[in-house]
């Protein structure tokens, strides 16, 4: 329709492409600046299934693309030589984070055309670029641009520095493996984390000593480092140097626990007059967890998210009658469940319950009973 | 053995000419190729891995020295220059400015525009190809190493601990991958890509743009582009070249001066023809005062009436 007067209809063809641009790039700068759109399509009208983009060209010298992060990756996983080499973890947020990196995104996403930020490999494809010799390749690319910093930083520019070379022993800790967001997986080298934090709350008279028992909240509770610590960055921690760490600051102190905690009332529950030991299963709630049930995580038996108390401690409640699971094995017990007593079910031995002293009496009379084995545990 | 003095200087003349003829055949390396391909290292980027050693040695065969070899950084600490089984050598130079970035060098063979090696070979072992590679051919050397004399970069280097079939031993500029498409060895394991395998004249203009972008990150100038009549391989440098062992040369080709001389006295064999020219005509000059003719005449007479039926 259009193309019957192409001279005539350039300006409105123009004036769509430009609302199109605006349109689904909400970071281009206001104003109908129709030479921008240029940049990235060669076509005039481009649409959402044919966006006629560009190779990556640089945009002019005068253009200053400003580049604002709205979701940003934490971590990125640079796995292009995983065959050789454990994946090289480049942890994107804390570079994001510096302070020498104060010119932003720029820094490393160089002429960037206005819009969304590309990612390395969009212009910096394959692995040789003998088509375009001034644009390096992705290895090039990575390699310049970390070594730029590295080199005048940590001095270290040995390979193995960034590549650590596969090998059966770290197969398991591969990035990939384990989440490598968390900071205890790749990012962070040996955090040695307390294992409890006393905290004073002076403020509180009835409460001025809040324990904070840190390493059972991984172990026990199975958190990750980023659970709590989110949006951290060196400078929270580290005064410059790498040795001349600072005390972390929070503008609410109930911020990270308020995540999973109700903060709102109950607040004897952290604020004591002392320390407190850690969490006790046995003494918080009557039912100590042995043999099995230590072993479990806390959702097997928790089965609603964030709902603990009051779970019946009764032995049905979880296990009903008909169970036996294969993998149980009856004898830890005390007892082989042999050809004839696995056809027995469960009430007629456990009379008093399960978990209670069970009775042999029902089948066997007093000369067979096994009186010098009587019912319960292995020792 | 008896020579006349007609037989002898047919003789001389025939060495003369086969001796002019010759010298060309091992002088052909000049300018004769338009836009030959080339290396543009930019020593800027270069971290001094050594990973460039490692790809050359595997290209080669030079040894089966595994990737951990290479990475011994204590070989910096002397200045160290290519051998047989080094086609290439990176070095550090100290920088004083900022002494945490030392800037390495990589040195090879710099195939040369017009090189001296090739024009220095006897045997034509040494030749230019097509796509400026100066390559050798181990069949027809004969092991005069003239070629090292000739390096004004001291490269060719000789197999001396080989005694039966020594080799001269330069950077060939993979000319065997070259030809099968891949790019040099060196230039594809570079991880941060300090070195740009392409057309001469376009590594040209991208060095120059380089520069222009970047005026305070390069010294104003890129070595190869005139240096010996210009070589194949381009560098760029943070500093003066000669100052990270660059040495300084001229932009003439290296041969040109000596080929000026050999070609000019040998064009059309004119200055033989002159010689002997002046030789006859002395010698001419000189025969009356001999006379030999009636001395040896009556034997002449004899065998001829002998054989005569």
């Amino acid at each position: 329709m259009m193309r019957a007067a192409p001279i005539r209809s350039l300006p409105i063809l123009l004036l769509f492409a430009s609302i199109r641009c605006v349109g689904q790039h909400d970071t281009l700068p206001d104003g109908v600046d129709l030479s921008r759109c240029a940049l990235c399509h060669s076509c005039k009208e481009p649409t959402h299934e044919n966006p006629c983009l560009r190779p990556c060209e640089r945009p002019p010298e005068s253009a200053t693309v400003t580049l604002s992060a709205t979701a940003v990756p934490d971590v990125l996983v640079l796995g292009q030589l995983s065959e050789l080499y454990v994946p090289v973890v480049f942890p994107h947020k804390i570079h994001m984070d510096m302070e020498s990196m104060a010119d932003g995104c720029n820094v490393c996403h160089h002429h960037n055309p206005p819009g969304r930020i590309l990612a390395c490999r969009e212009c910096h494809g394959g692995p040789s670029n003998q088509e375009n010799l001034k644009q390096p390749s992705l290895k090039g690319a990575y390699h310049r641009q970390c070594l730029s910093c590295h080199r005048e930083w940590s001095h270290e520019t040995d390979c193995n520095v960034c590549h650590v070379r596969r090998t059966a022993a770290n197969e398991a800790n591969l990035p990939g493996a384990s989440d490598v967001s968390d900071i205890m997986g790749r990012l962070h080298p040996n955090i040695s984390a307390p294992d409890k934090w006393v905290y004073s709350a002076t403020e509180m008279s009835d409460g001025p000593v809040v324990s904070f028992h840190h390493q059972e909240h991984i172990q026990l509770f199975g958190l990750k480092c980023v659970d709590c610590h989110r949006k951290e960055n060196c400078s929270r921690c580290h005064n410059g140097e790498p040795r001349d760490l600072k005390p972390r600051v929070r503008e609410d102190p109930h911020e990270d626990c308020a995540r999973c905690h109700d903060t709102s009332d109950n607040c004897a529950l952290c604020h004591r007059r002392a320390e407190t030991t850690g969490f006790n299963h046995a003494t918080r709630t009557g039912f100590a967890l042995k043999a099995y049930h230590a072993k479990l995580e806390c959702s097997r038996c928790h089965l609603a998210p964030k709902q603990f108390a009051g779970l019946d401690p009764e032995c049905e409640s979880c296990h009903p009658a008909e169970w036996i699971p294969e993998p149980f094995d009856h004898a830890l017990a005390g007892l082989i469940l042999d050809e004839t007593h696995v056809e027995v079910s469960c009430a007629d031995c456990h009379t008093a319950g399960l978990g209670k002293p069970v009775t042999c009496g029902e089948c066997h009379d007093d000369a067979r009973a096994p009186l010098d084995k009587p019912p319960g545990k292995k020792p | 053995m008896h020579l006349d003095r007609r037989q002898f200087l047919e003789v001389l003349g025939t060495t003369a000419f086969t001796a002019v003829g010759a010298t060309p055949a091992g002088a052909s390396g000049g300018d004769s190729h338009e836009d030959p391909m080339g290396m543009l290292v930019d020593t800027t980027n270069c971290i001094g891995c050594r990973k460039c050693e490692f790809a050359c040695s595997q290209a080669h065969h030079l040894n089966d020295l595994p990737v951990e070899a290479f990475e011994d950084k204590a070989v910096f600490e002397n200045h160290r220059r290519m051998d047989a089984n080094a086609l290439t050598v990176v070095n550090r130079f100290p920088n004083e400015e900022e002494p945490d970035k030392p800037t390495y060098v990589k040195s090879n063979c710099l195939h040369c525009l017009n090189p001296g090696c090739v024009s220095a070979c006897l045997v034509g072992a040494l030749q230019k190809t097509e796509t400026g590679a100066v390559v050798y051919d181990p069949w027809k050397c004969i092991g005069c190493r003239y070629c090292m004399v000739a390096c004004p970069f001291e490269v060719p280097a000789y197999e001396f601990l080989e005694p039966l079939a020594p080799r001269v031993r330069k950077c060939d500029f993979c000319a065997e991958r070259t030809a099968e498409g891949k790019i040099p060895a060196c230039a594809e394991m570079c991880p941060p890509m300090c070195l740009t395998y392409g057309k001469r004249s376009e590594l040209l203009q991208m060095a120059r743009e380089k520069i222009e972008e970047r005026p305070d990150r390069y010294v104003h100038r890129i070595y190869g582009e005139e240096e010996a009549g210009g070589t194949a391989w381009l560098y760029l440098a943070p500093k003066e070249f000669e100052q990270l062992g660059f040495i300084h040369l001229g932009s003439e080709g290296v041969p040109v001066l000596t080929e000026t001389i050999q070609h000019s006295i040998f064009r059309y064999g004119v200055l033989p023809l002159m010689l002997f020219g002046l030789l006859g005509a002395t010698m001419r000059s000189l025969g009356p005062e001999v006379e030999p003719e009636p001395a040896i005449s009556p034997i002449g007479q004899a065998d001829e009436q002998t054989l005569s039926p």
